[in-house]
């Protein structure tokens, strides 16, 4: 191991707790999934630790684990759509100091999140759920009239559901074009 | 250089292998003196205070039965009240106790020894081994285990390697040994699954190569299926079948047992390799008349298919939760290739085939392709200019297992998820919870379940030396670390001081560094019947 590259080993050690996810792995903020992954390779070709096992003092040997700790810490977060999300919104905001490394405090929020999107897209209840997905496959062969009557099953389970309304307008509307017009229409 | 060597062994659960990269060439096993390439994970302890390994202390499993431990690393790890040790104690022949800390010991002559104590013998003589056949010493390895192990099964799998008198460099996953051997010097960018099923324990791992660099997506594994549930099921149907027309039960007898799993695995292989086996096995047993019985049987491999299809089944369970945490289906993947003996089987191949709609790949040895990866990782980790030299790979492998700390109310919180890369740290920040309290116990466990019960301790670990405070007002920042080899480290420093207290591990399965030190003693004193005395 040359000189240069002991030395550059010794900065990023030093400066390591005052770098992004995006920097350790010698990205622009805001890179996508295959970047992410692209530069994981590339920066675990440099500070792998095997690389370390045979040559170099104790002491590089612990700087290079170091590191190499806080890049996979770095990809594992990074890799993932949602963390990504959240943790490019929490180091571009005013927080940023206090949010370089993801806490658990950020672990529990994503989940949250996650939660709730799913709750949202499929409703809160196992009824609602069976009855939704009933109707949007339903909508989806169009065949309206069966799929009005389950997304109304569905509003009995959760009324206050948004989604499950929104299908409802959907639905209704597309019944309402279907609908025979003209004179002889029961009055 | 003299120095630069080192092997890979393949510890397996029935057979070991053990190989060798030399500087420029390919790997290659390393035979023993009667060509033998794999040899059985038996160590069968003779009355002369000899201990015997491998194909030969097979043959004692009949005739010296009590005094012959296989299959040790079923119990590699685990506590004394585990499931899999209740398993063991009613098949095996040879005793099981229990030892300090719920961990397990075999009896055997007279003698207590640990689990680790037991495989360190298997290792010594792959050691012995490869030290006759290079002629030189051999001093540093690198050893597999089952990806799916846990902390205290790779931890003990280490020891055993410092008692057998080697320097273990790295424990690596099975599946990662095969990729690693299967894609070296290749130059590949593929997305691969290994399917590893083993004697004992099965393993999927999906990696992702991109030349050089080999990084595991996922893996996910049963520690409790392997190619001896095979056997098993051969051996119900037979001792069933006994049971009616004779009316004697071969299971109730432990010399009858064995000599019924050694009639089961051979029907087994005989099975796949030419679709139908006779079995036959004189004098199995006596009738209470004093008439000597045969056991004759004849195993049609669509029968046999039929026993085992649950088995294979469960196999896919397992692939298809890899391939979900890996986030792809079975269509993303370019190559599978197959590792461990029961692989040979062709209701597994036609499976495999059957569920990636791919071939699998055929000219990867199942039984050596882990050895010869375990071997190319030693030589990169012993050779300090293999990256300058294009020679280099890497291993991005991840924790098969997620890290969690006990919390109040029995639930366990998690702190490191499944499959994340290692080597990876995490801190959590506990607080004392009394005026004046001098130490904090913390547990920490392996699992999947946000229940402590369903998941598996790794031990207790206590911190004191910090500060002594108010209640909520002395906070100690406590570090838990997966290391390369996938073993958990764990450290705390009082966040305010910044004082590392110190750390004690009040319970685990392990051995203790004393014992560690007495085992390292008596490994060397025991003599392997065959070889020369240690030291060559």
């Amino acid at each position: 191991m040359d000189a240069q590259a002991l030395i550059e080993v010794e900065t990023l050690a030093a400066v390591l707790d005052q770098l992004d996810y995006y920097a350790v792995l010698k990205l622009q903020p805001g890179a996508g999934a295959a970047e992410v992954r692209a530069a994981y390779h590339r920066e675990s070709r440099v500070y792998h630790p095997d690389r370390f096992a045979a040559a170099g003092s104790a002491e590089l040997r612990a700087t290079i684990g170091r590191i190499y700790r806080r890049i996979n810490e770095a990809y594992t977060v990074l890799r993932d759509d949602r963390r990504r999300e959240r943790y490019l919104a929490d180091v571009t905001g005013p927080d940023r100091a206090r949010k370089l490394r993801f806490t658990e405090a950020d672990e529990a929020q994503v989940k949250e999140e996650r939660q709730r999107r799913i709750e949202e897209q499929f409703g809160q209840t196992p009824n609602g759920r069976k009855f939704y997905a009933t109707a949007t496959q339903e909508a989806r062969g169009e065949r309206w009239e069966a799929a009005e009557r389950a997304i109304k099953s569905a509003l009995v389970y959760e009324p206050a559901n948004p989604r499950f309304k929104e299908l409802l307008a959907q639905i209704q509307a597309e019944l309402e074009k279907t609908r025979p017009r003209g004179d002889y229409r029961i009055r | 250089m003299s120095d630069d060597i080192a092997v890979g062994i393949d510890l397996g659960t029935s057979y070991s292998c053990v190989a060798v990269a030399r500087e420029g060439g390919s790997p290659s096993v390393l035979p023993n003196e009667w060509g033998e390439r794999t040899h059985a994970s038996v160590v069968s302890f003779l009355e002369d205070g000899h201990v015997l390994v491998g194909n030969d202390a097979k043959k004692n499993i009949i005739t010296n039965a009590e005094h012959t431990v296989a299959s040790a690393k079923r119990l590699i790890g685990r506590f004394f009240f585990s499931d899999e040790v209740k398993k063991a104690q009613a098949v095996m022949p040879y005793g099981i106790v229990e030892g300090p800390n719920s961990s397990v010991r075999v009896e055997v002559r007279g003698r207590r020894l640990s689990i680790p104590e037991v495989s360190a013998l298997v290792l010594k003589e792959m050691k012995a081994i490869a030290e006759t056949n290079l002629g030189r010493e051999v001093t540093r390895a690198v050893i597999t285990c089952p990806a799916y192990f846990n902390d205290n099964q790779r931890q003990a799998t280490k020891d055993a390697g410092r008692i057998a008198g080697l320097e273990v460099l790295r424990i690596i996953n099975e599946p990662t040994a095969a990729a690693l051997a299967y894609g070296f010097g290749k130059d590949l960018s593929q997305r691969i699954c290994v399917y590893d099923l083993g004697g004992g324990t099965f393993d999927v791992s999906i990696l992702e190569i991109g030349k050089d660099v080999f990084e595991v997506l996922s893996t996910a594994g049963d520690t409790y299926l392997g190619g001896d549930d095979f056997d098993d099921r051969i051996m119900a149907w037979l001792a069933d079948d006994f049971l009616r027309t004779h009316g004697l039960d071969l299971r109730q007898n432990k010399f009858c047992l064995q000599m019924l799993k050694e009639a089961s695995e051979r029907a087994k292989i005989e099975v796949g390799r030419d679709g139908a086996a006779e079995v036959l096995v004189k004098s199995i047993c006596q009738s209470p008349e004093g008439e000597v019985l045969d056991l004759r049987q004849r195993l049609e491999a669509d029968q046999f298919n039929r026993m085992v299809m649950d088995l294979v089944q469960r196999t896919f369970k397992v692939c298809d939760e890899a391939l979900q945490s890996a986030r792809l289906t079975a269509h993303d993947i370019d190559a599978v290739i197959l590792v461990g003996g029961p692989t040979r089987l062709p209701i597994i191949r036609t499976s495999v085939r059957h569920y990636f709609q791919k071939e699998p790949l055929t000219g990867v040895d199942p039984d050596e392709v882990v050895a010869l990866g375990a071997a190319i990782q030693a030589a990169a980790l012993v050779r300090g200019d293999a990256a300058e030299g294009g020679q280099a790979s890497y291993l991005l492998d991840v924790t098969p297992l997620s890290l969690r700390v006990g919390t109040v109310g029995g639930f366990a919180e998690r702190l490191i998820e499944k499959n994340t890369p290692i080597p990876i740290e995490r801190s959590k920040t506990f607080t004392t919870s009394r005026d004046g309290q001098e130490r904090v116990k913390i547990r920490v466990y392996q699992g999947e379940s946000n229940r402590v019960e369903g998941c598996e301790l790794l031990g207790e670990f206590e911190f004191t030396g910090f500060r002594v405070g108010y209640r909520g007002e002395v906070q100690i920042q406590v570090t838990f670390e997966i290391d390369p080899n996938g073993i958990v480290d764990v450290s705390a420093t009082d966040l305010e001081t910044g004082q590392r207290t110190s750390t004690t591990i009040s319970l685990s399965s392990g051995l203790s560094e004393q014992d560690l030190r007495q085992a390292i003693d008596d490994n060397a004193g025991i003599e392997l019947l065959g070889r020369a005395p240690a030291g060559v």
